[in-house]
């Protein structure tokens, strides 16, 4: 388990740094210390504003989907996908108004899309889906700019709290 | 009299009281109403309400006794070329369009900085920049957007089915919040064709960053009527 502070929480009561055994607390980014927090969860008891969480480090294996559930939500995506495309093309209109509007369309384009994407099976990213897929990426973009690195790092990073 | 339910968000039209501070006199008949009246709260059109009292304030698609849903026709209209598992946990692979990866890769972005993982969070959207580098262009008009989504209203009819039928409930709220949107944005893209600019010209319009929701009035309500988050999640979009 480890502590994460929500910043647009946080009142700087300040009250974690005197009770945090470690110092964990005490950073100048205004985030926790991952690698000096033991997961004691003292902070989060004693914040005032409630602005700090506990959260384990390894996250259980995410909630089986079914093929019947997930296809319509991939149908949807895929129609959002396409009209955040067009919502783009319409942002570099010569109206103002248009471009404002199209912009709005866009985002909501692509919030809907991503939820749609998080109940398809791909919520946790820590999850074997996510692995499977930064490996397929790594092993089948051939374009140079494919950014190999953070995908590389990405199965680094998340290795860890995968089951 | 009678009182209208909006489907959507819930506000209630109650006919004795109307909306005063809006000009609408209490005892008006919702028939009086002009058909281009929107929901004060979300925004949605007069086809969206019900009638109290006679059904419950489901979705009339989410009913029981529907027939079992046909098979959902995957066929893309853009190419699918990023190969990624097909979510439901066996072997098979689904092949995405570089604009789906885009998507898919900002949600996990999301999904690490609600972890306050900044690193993991970067990297995906670094991989979802990638892929929306390579998405290309899609010409089109805002009557092809609502061709687009009255096109996803049916689709999502049967998703909703599927999903209350399944007890899989995220699947069932998501498939929820995006009806009800979709309605809206619907409802916005008809003022925008009825009314041109002037329907924003001197007012403001907000994006729900959960939901995807659109306000368009001066100030965003205290909550967003869909998904119910605090009005700080509403974003405003600036014309530049």
């Amino acid at each position: 388990m480890r502590a994460i502070r929500n910043s647009a929480i946080c009142l700087k009561d300040c009250l974690c740094l005197y009770i945090c055994p470690t110092g964990a607390t005490d950073t100048e980014t205004g985030q926790i210390d991952a690698n000096k927090c033991t997961g004691c969860g003292m902070c989060a008891r004693a914040c005032p504003a409630h602005a700090i969480t506990i959260v384990p480090k390894v996250y259980p294996v995410q909630q089986p989907k079914t093929k019947k559930v997930v296809e319509p939500l991939y149908v949807l995506a895929k129609s959002w996908a396409k009209g955040e495309l067009i919502a783009d093309s319409l942002s570099r209109s010569e109206n103002p108004v248009e471009r404002q509007f199209a912009v709005a369309l866009r985002e909501s384009f692509r919030r809907q899309g991503e939820d749609l994407f998080r109940e398809a099976g791909y919520m946790l990213p820590q999850s074997k889906n996510v692995r499977e897929m930064l490996m397929n990426m790594i092993m089948n973009e051939m374009d140079p700019n494919f950014p190999k690195d953070a995908a590389l790092k990405l199965l680094q990073l998340l290795q860890e709290q995968d089951r | 009299m009678a009182k209208y339910i909006c489907t959507l968000c819930k506000y209630v039209y109650d006919e004795d009281v109307g909306i005063p501070e809006k000009g609408i006199a209490p005892g008006t008949k919702w028939s009086d109403l002009p058909d281009d009246w929107v929901c004060p709260l979300c925004g949605s059109r007069k086809k969206d309400f019900e009638l109290m009292g006679e059904q419950a304030s489901v979705p009339t698609s989410v009913k029981d006794e529907k027939p079992e849903p046909r098979v959902v026709n995957t066929g893309s209209e853009l190419d699918g070329t990023v190969k990624v598992p097909a979510g439901y946990g066996d072997d098979d692979l689904r092949a995405l369009s570089y604009a789906e990866a885009a998507v898919l890769c900002s949600n996990l972005s999301k999904g690490c900085e609600k972890q306050y993982l900044m690193e993991e969070s970067a990297a995906f959207k670094k991989i979802s920049d990638y892929y929306m580098s390579k998405a290309g262009t899609v010409e089109g008009t805002f009557d092809d957007l609502m061709a687009l989504i009255e096109e996803n209203l049916s689709t999502n009819d049967e998703a909703l089915r599927i999903g209350k039928k399944s007890g899989d409930r995220g699947a069932y709220r998501v498939t929820l919040w995006n009806n009800s949107v979709s309605k809206i944005l619907a409802s916005l893209l008809q003022r925008f064709s009825d009314e041109g600019n002037a329907m924003l010209e001197n007012t403001n319009i907000y994006v729900c960053d959960i939901c995807g929701f659109i306000y368009v009035g001066d100030e965003p309500p205290a909550i967003c009527p869909i998904c119910k988050v605090p009005s700080v999640k509403l974003l405003k979009v600036r014309r530049d």
